[in-house]
């Protein structure tokens, strides 16, 4: 495995990026932001857009960043990367974020975890970068937020700029945003912190079977009325679209469900779990939480009895290998 | 309006066949001198498709009210305006945020209506366009060329809803009576909506103007931008855009809905109808003298990529909007590879459809491969138009019709060889289907 340069793949043809994460998370921003940084030389052409799914928060989105030295015309997804970006764990659960990289390209993740343990659990074969980038928002923005991180890190994979270029590309992005100048101060000091944050290795991950593009296998059958029919499909579990590191619970140990049915009626996935009751008529047992739950709260919100509730998780580290379905 | 009105005592009252006119009650000239130039000198920025829609609008001293009701994809076009007009507390323009869509076309009526020498847009997208149907199909009869209501396309059916790039809206208006430009790429957005109003209060025009975009792919996807300072854009709009024979405030019988009887309607429509040809005339025009100006390539009917000085070409494709770009990035490799003569077009004005150039360019092309990106129950809405386009010939290219990419999905190089290679059997003589499906490199 050979790593290759960033800069070499610019100046031969175009470098192709990608970012996997969540609505809401900023993955967005900082894509824009990098596109901005190439802004300064004029013979450099950008093109940078997103993904929306549902585009809600806490969804799964995608962004992507064309950039050479010639006018970029292809606008089809980036299926080939050079650089990708994980911009949440959470947001690998639903996705293979390193699909289709070629071996020797390179892997930014914000996260706590160090390069060497992602190049394992990933399988990534290549040059791996690693920020905890929502320590830092934490600590300067007082918001778990990554993107400022994360953009610093991409931007010195690719190298060639200068320290205070990286950052005032970014905050020329947020004064176009009205940012106030107090905000702005805040980002400028989490800027400066993250590139003393990024760790990074080279490992060779990969196995053969990893990481393939999956041909396409047509669309199988939709009949009439096929939303519902796609909500219940296998292949498109809308419990992936729910904020990251979170899970619905139930809990009814005192036995206290009164059978009013609201959980049931506002449920948009119609997931809630019950049975008929001879006196309550019917008694809530649970939700079909791992497949379908986006964790609206819909149920949290009507239950007078307060038996939903969110609880914390970290399920995919838990696992021991990354399940793509 | 009123913080726009100019002096009372030039004011006059005159009745005209078309209504009460108060001439002098807007002063024009104050209007302009109030508006506030967002850019000074020609700038270079990174930007997505509706900002560069707003911007353009935004530049225009006309346009002093901005209606609108947001709409994925089209919300960051009044967004960026508000937040324009929101940063610049002494500016006198105004945004009117509506009930519905249908209230800001009612509105656009009565605003143009009363002030024709000022522009009137909005943004909106699928359903959007669909709920102000009522009143579109009355504007694009109305004469109110200095309407504009740029659509960022997006799939126009709710069900199964999809807020992506899919120009089914556009194409389900064909019939509205307004002038359908389709840009691809930001500088193209900008300069298209720049240029749109002088297309449509053209005296010769008089008709509304939809600049449109794909929802998503364009308005959604950043790339560089060259703005033009205000002074220039006003400069242009001079060359082009000449006081209205009916200015001032218009009130009476301007109201929309008027009732004729079968004596008269035909009339209007052939009115009607005559006005939207002259756009075939005005446009390229308009657009040489846009390149002359600024520089940059102006309106024009289509895009044109591979056609030889002769126009010969062993397969044309004929498409719309920025998946276009793909299928320019693969074309010579594609040409070596089987040792074809591949061009394209893609399109630009989609109404009036350019019947006469679209034929000039493909008569001499043996196979024309036609790409839809929005539903049609038949072959294709630009199939037909093609179809139509070419009837006349005595030898017609074969016509192969496809479909990709709708409700936005992505149309990928292997989908554009697929696509490329159904016409290419074609050439060879293969009987092929009246229409087919391509995604991800797979006929469907």
């Amino acid at each position: 495995m050979k790593v290759f340069d960033l800069r070499r793949v610019l100046a031969s043809s175009v470098l192709e990026i990608r970012g996997d994460g969540k609505a809401g998370g900023g993955l967005v921003l900082a894509f824009q932001s990098l596109g901005n940084l190439f802004l300064h030389d004029p013979q450099t052409h950008v093109q940078e857009w997103p993904f929306f799914s549902s585009a809600r928060r806490g969804a799964n989105i995608r962004s992507f960043l064309r950039v050479s030295q010639k006018p970029v015309t292809a606008v089809c997804e980036v299926t080939r990367p050079s650089l990708v970006l994980l911009m949440d764990d959470g947001a690998a659960n639903a996705i293979d974020f390193a699909q289709g990289v070629p071996s020797g390209g390179t892997f930014v993740l914000n996260t706590r975890r160090g390069p060497e343990e992602c190049a394992r659990h990933y399988r990534l074969s290549g040059r791996v970068i690693t920020v905890p980038g929502d320590d830092i928002g934490t600590k300067y923005l007082k918001h778990p937020i990554g993107n400022v991180s994360a953009y610093v890190t991409m931007a010195l994979a690719i190298g060639g700029f200068e320290h205070d270029q990286v950052i005032e590309a970014f905050l020329r992005m947020l004064r176009k945003r009205n940012v106030p100048e107090a905000v702005l101060a805040r980002n400028r000091e989490a800027l400066s912190a993250s590139f003393g944050g990024i760790r990074e290795g080279e490992y060779d991950c990969c196995g053969p079977g990893d990481h393939l593009s999956q041909p396409f296998a047509g669309y199988g059958e939709l009949p009439t009325g096929a939303q519902t029919a796609l909500r219940l499909s296998e292949s498109n579990r809308t419990a992936h679209f729910a904020p990251s590191g979170f899970r619905l619970r139930f809990e009814d140990s005192n036995d206290a469900c009164t059978g009013c049915a609201h959980c049931i009626a506002n449920c948009p996935e119609g997931i809630i779990r019950f049975e008929p009751h001879p006196e309550l008529g019917v008694k809530v047992s649970g939700a079909q939480v791992s497949q379908f739950c986006k964790l609206c709260q819909e149920c949290i919100a009507v239950c007078p009895e307060k038996l939903f509730f969110r609880a914390p998780f970290e399920e995919h580290w838990q696992e021991e290998e990354i399940t793509i379905p | 309006m009123s913080t726009l009105q100019g002096p009372r005592a030039p004011m006059s009252h005159v009745t005209t066949p078309a209504g009460e006119r108060y001439d002098g009650a807007i002063d024009l000239s104050k209007v302009r001198a109030a508006h506030h130039a967002l850019y000074e000198a020609r700038e270079e920025m990174t930007a997505d498709g509706n900002t560069a829609a707003a911007l353009a609008t935004l530049q225009m001293w006309q346009c002093v009210i901005f209606a609108g009701f947001p709409i994925t994809p089209s919300t960051k076009y009044i967004e960026t305006i508000a937040s324009k007009i929101a940063a610049d507390p002494t500016t006198k323009k105004k945004v009117k945020l509506l009930e519905a869509e249908h209230a800001v076309a009612d509105y656009l009526v009565g605003a143009a209506a009363a002030c024709r020498d000022l522009i009137f847009p909005t943004a909106t997208s699928s359903v959007g366009l669909d709920h102000m149907t009522e009143t579109t199909r009355s504007l694009g009869a109305s004469g109110l060329g200095n309407v504009m209501i740029v659509n960022v396309y997006r799939a126009t059916a709710n069900f199964p809803l999809c807020i992506e790039g899919d120009p089914s809206d556009a194409l389900a208006h064909r019939d509205d009576g307004f002038i359908q430009i389709c840009a691809r790429g930001k500088q193209q957005i900008y300069d298209t909506v720049v240029q749109a109003p002088c297309l449509g209060m053209h005296p010769e025009v008089m008709t509304p103007t939809m600049p449109g975009y794909y929802g998503i792919k364009d308005s959604h996807r950043n790339a560089r931008l060259v703005v033009e300072p205000d002074r220039e854009i006003a400069a242009f709009h001079d060359r082009w855009i000449r006081p209205s024979e009916l200015p001032g405030l218009i009130n009476g019988d301007t109201a929309f809905g008027n009732c004729v009887t079968s004596r008269h309607f035909q009339g209007f429509k052939i009115s009607q109808k005559q006005r939207m040809e002259r756009v075939l005339d005005v446009l390229p025009k308009l657009g040489a003298d846009f390149e002359n100006y600024f520089g940059r390539p102006g309106l024009a009917f289509f895009d044109a990529v591979g056609f030889p000085d002769d126009g010969e070409v062993d397969l044309a494709v004929l498409s719309m909007g920025p998946d276009f770009g793909t299928f320019e990035a693969i074309r010579e490799a594609y040409g070596k590879r089987t040792g074809l003569k591949v061009g394209g077009i893609a399109m630009r004005l989609l109404t009036p459809f350019p019947r006469d150039a679209v034929r000039h360019k493909l008569q001499r092309a043996k196979v024309v491969l036609v790409v839809n990106q929005a539903h049609h129950q038949g072959r294709g809405h630009l199939t037909l138009d093609v179809a139509d386009a070419l009837s006349d010939l005595e030898y017609a290219p074969r016509l192969v019709s496809a479909f990709a990419g709708l409700g936005g999905a992505d149309v990928s190089e292997p989908t554009w060889e697929r696509m490329l290679d159904f016409a290419r059997s074609a050439h060879e003589g293969t009987p092929v289907a009246p229409y087919a499906f391509f995604h991800e490199g797979s006929l469907l």
